[in-house]
């Protein structure tokens, strides 16, 4: 069954899939109301989407990502995944681990154990055995061209390659959104490159649902659609010019 | 790689702290060791000495240290008329600091006595009679005053040769120095005092014999108390001030210890706020996280216990070689008391980590991450 097709004039168009987040008046402050990051934010985003936030530093964009990803609660407003409210999510540390995946701007991975230990960390308290885990971090690290790095530490590895590091962790449990915050911010240009191509890949390999941060129009010009954010409100939200 | 892995990297990502840790746990349990295995020691060798000598109920008035206080003499003929009592013999015995040796249990025994019995002459000879100026000693004494047959010994004021040296069968009576019981008194100036009276009694004489024995005792002698030997050190006040001492020693030691894990796991959760954050980030539960600081800490404890429990017995065992202390208390290697002591340290690492985990679990992770 497609899942994507052409109009005649070759825009590419997806079918309406499933919800999979919706925030309605989202609102988030910090200190009291001293700092507004979202001011009553509406959006919808969908099943194998690829949506990239772009806008200023401040602009907010980062503060939704971690809504989205349950790492902070909003202040006001509805904010639900498949229908479900994330800030009243019975379990979010199992929403973390199984739903979704982080991608971080500053890789986010742990000094002291070794990229095959790092990429095994979401995978305690599921159902896979020690060797099992082991088998499947090994498969992931091979997926994004780190097999011969398995026993190094992260601070023996290049940007890029943390970064590869972190995108195999950020799909340990086969999740089925990809949440990156700037995730070729602290890259040059070449390994950012490498970066998107490889986020792109297994967006549509594995079908997730990528929503990622950045404020570098490139990086947004590769996504399907993008959502441009300005003191905490969504300004505009179309689907990216070039493809 | 397991939990226990990540619970184990923690431990060595800081060796040095870590190790200083450890040290300041295990002084804790060392203390226990050898404080607890000290006294337990002594207990145990005076239970020793008084089955080597043959001694059944002993009479003394233990309220004092740990010496009992001394009486006069004559209460042996009213304990030796009561019913049930077979053979009976006076002491005086004094703990004190004799030539270079800094504490030595110096026995005056009644000449004729049972006390003397049992011991074997391995060198020289027993003295003539109870009025000649000599002592025996334990081979242990011997070593540890370096005293052959032939030399002196100076006891108080008064120079003392030394006529034999015996075997007494047991390491506190191999750590004695015996003397005759009128040469005891005239030379520490407790003349007409004893203070202690040892009894036998006939050979299958049951318990509750021997309970009524002791309560005649003390209706003749109602400042002191009979006991049956292996209830001696127990009972005596003095040995209970140094058990509790030795307790409340080692209870300081341990808090001490408590605090530095404390310490140390605050810092460990400090300086791994933003890890924590990543784990939280990743879908590690609370209830994982704080049981990953919990076996930390107690982790820590157990190896602090072990490292503790080792310098513990070394240390035992290099005090009970002493010259001061051996021959006068045989150190205990309880391998109970080892138990405990390794116990007592994980719940000492699981105390020490509880605030810690619970800090750690409070964390919001944006925050955490950010930091």
């Amino acid at each position: 069954m497609p899942v994507a097709a052409t109009t005649p004039l070759g825009e590419l168009i997806s079918p309406p899939g499933e919800l999979i987040y919706q925030a309605i008046g989202l609102k988030k402050q910090f200190d009291n109301g001293k700092v507004v990051a979202l001011r009553g934010l509406d959006l919808e985003i969908r099943k194998g989407e690829f949506v990239a936030i772009v806008g200023q530093s401040g602009c907010g964009k980062s503060t939704l990502l971690q809504m989205l990803g349950s790492l902070d609660k909003p202040s006001a407003g509805t904010l639900n995944y498949r229908g479900r409210s994330i800030p009243d999510l019975p379990d979010p540390a199992a929403y973390r681990a199984l739903e979704i995946g982080f991608v971080f701007q500053a890789f986010h991975l742990l000094p002291t154990f070794t990229v095959l230990e790092n990429v095994q960390m979401p995978m305690f308290g599921g159902k896979l055995s020690r060797s099992q885990r082991k088998a499947r971090a090994v498969e992931l690290l091979e997926s994004v061209g780190l097999g011969h790095r398995l026993n190094h530490y992260p601070s023996e590895l290049s940007g890029g390659e943390r970064q590869r590091v972190a995108i195999a962790r950020g799909l340990a449990n086969e999740p089925a959104v990809v949440l990156a915050d700037e995730p070729t911010g602290n890259l040059d240009s070449e390994s950012a490159l490498q970066i998107i191509d490889l986020l792109l890949d297994l967006h549509r390999k594995l079908r997730v649902t990528l929503v990622l941060v950045t404020h570098d129009p490139s990086v947004a010009a590769r996504a399907s659609r993008i959502i441009r954010m300005k003191d905490g409100r969504v300004i505009s939200d179309q689907p990216a010019a070039a493809h | 790689m397991t939990f226990f892995t990540i619970v184990l990297r923690s431990l060595t990502r800081r060796p040095v702290r870590t190790c200083l840790t450890l040290v300041g746990i295990s002084i804790g349990i060392a203390a226990v060791v050898t404080l607890v295995g000290l006294a337990s020691g002594y207990e145990k060798g005076i239970g020793k000495q008084l089955d080597a000598v043959g001694i059944d109920v002993v009479v003394s008035n233990m309220s004092g240290g740990l010496m009992p206080k001394s009486f006069n003499e004559s209460l042996e003929q009213k304990v030796a008329a009561l019913p049930r009592v077979a053979e009976t013999t006076s002491v005086l015995m004094r703990m004190m600091s004799v030539e270079e040796a800094p504490i030595m249990m110096i026995s005056g025994r009644e000449w004729g006595g049972f006390a003397w019995s049992g011991m074997k002459i391995l060198n020289g000879r027993m003295p003539k009679d109870g009025s000649e100026k000599a002592v025996v000693l334990g081979t242990l004494a011997a070593e540890a005053l370096k005293k052959k047959v032939g030399d002196t010994v100076q006891i108080e004021v008064e120079e003392l040769t030394v006529v034999g040296i015996a075997d007494g069968r047991s390491m506190v009576e191999n750590g004695t120095i015996f003397l005759s019981l009128g040469v005891m008194q005239e030379v520490t100036g407790d003349i007409g005092k004893i203070n202690f009276v040892d009894i036998r009694v006939p050979p299958n004489t049951s318990k509750e014999e021997i309970d009524l024995l002791c309560r005649d005792i003390k209706g003749i002698f109602p400042e002191g108390r009979a006991m049956v030997a292996s209830e001696v050190v127990g009972s005596s006040q003095g040995f209970r001030v140094v058990r509790a001492m030795s307790w409340s020693t080692s209870l300081l030691a341990i808090i001490v210890g408590v605090l530095g894990v404390m310490n140390t796991m605050l810092m460990t959760v400090f300086e791994r706020t933003h890890e924590i954050g990543i784990l939280l980030a990743l879908g590690w539960r609370r209830r994982r996280i704080v049981s990953m600081v919990l076996c930390e800490s107690a982790l820590l404890g157990m190896l602090g216990g072990l490292v503790g429990v080792g310098l513990g017995v070394l240390g035992l065992i290099s005090l009970g070689s002493s010259p001061g202390i051996r021959g006068f208390i045989e150190p205990d290697l309880n391998p109970r008391l080892l138990l405990i002591s390794i116990a007592i340290a994980v719940v000492v690492g699981v105390i020490s980590g509880l605030y810690p985990a619970w800090r750690s679990s409070r964390l919001t992770p944006s925050l955490a991450l950010q930091s």
